[in-house]
């Protein structure tokens, strides 16, 4: 019996290292397909044999814009995977407990009253936070401990940003804030340079490397309070650090791309159903499938159409099904 | 000089108190149970110790206090054993079982290759010894609550608080984790103290009794000295109608069994 558990063990740790395998390489061409395919099609001989376009276009353009699609895919894979582990919800992504919508009205905010990138993301941030923290102080509300209730707050939160947002855009100048505002909340790499990612990449790596060393306390806070807390956990504490540091990771990325729906949904639950566990190798396979979503979207993005489409367009054609159908499963654990 | 004691502990939801003044104390190597009907208080009591739930009052264990600790120090402390464990992941069985080490770890901190072993001993120990890599929400209800108490087990800790544990375990099972529970608290520097609603295996498997009633503690039964009828006669006091009877088992142990007097069934 003994050899047999062990002999599925390594059966099962073979099968998930060859998913990440897998995964890697289908990220891997995804990153290249997107350097070189778009409006303006590059060849590898153009940009390595020094062609000043092509070599100007993938600078300029495609690098800058494929790095954010692949970290901030990642970053967008973990943070899903971490919030349903925290709110022990399957549902519980940043876009649907209204971290994405905070961090929308918080980024609308800052394009009204303040100016520079950095301010944006700062709102973005807060906007973010404000979000996270109203969510679970209403779901806090409800002694219940019904795993609905923080979607149900999140439905609410999301409401609010949503209320906030329309104020903001009727104060908004119609000629250049509202269009940047529009094009903020549409979502889309196109507007990603170079010179101004830098900073959010960055927050956005040193958010997720965090994330990967706190797995082990995330597994411990998707228990019980009084149960968490025997086990040496201080929950409030912890739990605070794992929500700011997610709820960073989100607003690094969304406020260099605008809105991006229902990677942070799909991501994470693909992972699970492919490794059927919540391992660090099931976390980093949430940020890779969460990479490669973001990737394809941005190349269909650029390529189906004349002019350019928000990539939460493809999001949501593969999220929005995907969510009737988490709602439908009769099998609520993550 | 008792080895734990609760002093004065009041504790509630609100304004109102659910647990009022609460004494008792537990000596070293002793199991008590704690008695009570529903909405007695005992599920407070166990919020109160495990300092969930702001109370007055103080739980010294080895004359340490446990609310002067910090989380870290009042986890190592105690193992704690809840009704049902809120664990409804996709994980591993010993994964669930070094959970329990995590007070002995920094936050970055992994389990090392001797928990690994000690959380396998005590796999086998509750006999689950074939579903240690096998994922724990496929488990039964019954195994799963098993693996809990690995979990509690497999650590140092000085008091075992178990809160209704037994719920989920079928009537074999629950006198084999029972007699699991007795030999971890015989072993070392260790007390136990159990939340039940089985007042059959409370009797035969715990040392003393302590019955809260309306908030308060109401009497301790002392299952070594007391005679039958005045544990009957205390009983009687929260329960109503009931007999006690001693019997002897097959194997010659003295046992007790509880029956419900009533003219309906």
């Amino acid at each position: 019996m003994r050899n047999t558990t062990v002999s599925n063990q390594s059966s099962h740790t073979m099968r998930n290292r060859t998913y990440l395998f897998i995964g890697v390489i289908f990220l891997i061409i995804l990153f290249f397909a997107g350097l070189f395919i778009g409006k303006y099609p590059l060849s590898i001989s153009g940009v390595l044999g020094g062609d000043q376009y092509q070599v100007r276009i993938f600078w300029t353009l495609r690098f800058s814009r494929t790095v954010v699609g692949l970290v901030g895919g990642f970053a967008l894979g973990i943070s899903g995977f971490v919030f349903q582990l925290l709110f022990r919800n399957p549902l519980a992504s940043p876009d649907i407990i209204g971290v994405s919508s905070g961090a929308s009205a918080g980024a609308a905010f800052g394009i009204l009253f303040f100016s520079g990138v950095l301010s944006v993301s700062a709102c973005a941030f807060s906007g973010a936070l404000i979000a996270v923290v109203l969510a679970i102080l209403l779901s806090g509300l409800d002694r219940s401990d019904s795993k609905a209730t923080v979607i149900l707050a999140g439905i609410a939160v999301h409401s609010l940003a949503q209320t906030v947002l329309m104020v903001l855009k009727s104060m908004a100048d119609p000629e250049k804030q509202l269009a940047s505002i529009e094009y903020w909340i549409m979502g889309s790499l196109s507007g990603v340079k170079s010179e101004t990612i830098m900073v959010n990449i960055i927050i956005c790596i040193f958010c997720v490397l965090l994330l990967f060393l706190l797995h082990r306390q995330c597994l411990l806070l998707s228990q019980e309070e009084a149960e968490a807390r025997m086990l040496g956990v201080s929950v409030q504490k912890m739990r605070f650090l794992v929500l700011v540091t997610a709820t960073m990771a989100v607003s690094s990325v969304v406020s260099m791309t605008g809105l991006i729906s229902f990677i942070g949904l799909i991501a994470p639950h693909s992972a699970r159903r492919l490794t059927k566990d919540n391992s660090v190798k099931t976390m980093f396979l949430a940020g890779i499938i969460g990479g490669c979503l973001l990737l394809l979207a941005d190349i269909l993005a650029r390529s189906v159409a004349q002019t350019e489409l928000p990539v939460s367009i493809f999001t949501s054609l593969i999220g929005a099904p995907f969510l009737i159908y988490l709602i439908f499963r009769r099998r609520h654990q993550i | 000089m008792s080895f734990v004691k609760f002093e004065h502990i009041t504790s509630g939801y609100g304004k109102g108190n659910v647990i009022e003044d609460i004494t008792f104390e537990i000596e070293k190597g002793e199991l008590v149970g704690i008695l009570g009907i529903n909405g007695s208080g005992k599920s407070t009591l166990v919020k109160a110790i495990c300092n969930v739930l702001p109370h007055e009052g103080k739980v010294t264990v080895n004359n340490i206090t446990l609310e002067e600790q910090t989380v870290k120090d009042a986890a190592r402390m105690i193992s704690y054993i809840p009704q049902k464990s809120g664990v409804s992941l996709d994980i591993p069985v010993i994964d669930v079982v070094l959970m329990g080490f995590n007070p002995w770890l920094s936050i970055l901190e992994k389990p090392g290759k001797e928990m690994e072993e000690k959380a396998e001993e005590v796999l086998k120990q509750v006999g689950l010894e074939d579903r240690i890599h096998e994922n724990y929400m496929e488990l039964s209800v019954g195994q799963k609550q098993l693996v809990i108490f690995a979990r509690a087990l497999a650590r140092e800790g000085v008091l075992l608080l178990m809160d209704e544990p037994e719920s989920a375990l079928d009537f074999s099972v629950r006198y084999r984790a029972m007699e699991i529970v007795r030999s971890w608290i015989k072993k070392g520097e260790r007390a136990g103290l159990l939340i039940l609603h089985d007042i059959s295996l409370a009797l035969n498997c715990c040392d003393r009794l302590v019955l809260v009633n309306n908030r308060k503690v109401s009497d301790i039964i002392d299952l070594r000295r007391d005679t039958a009828e005045s544990i009957e006669e205390k009983l009687q006091k929260i329960y109503g109608s009931l007999s006690l009877e001693k019997i002897r088992s097959k194997n010659g142990k003295e046992r007790f069994v509880v029956l419900y007097d009533s003219e309906e069934i």
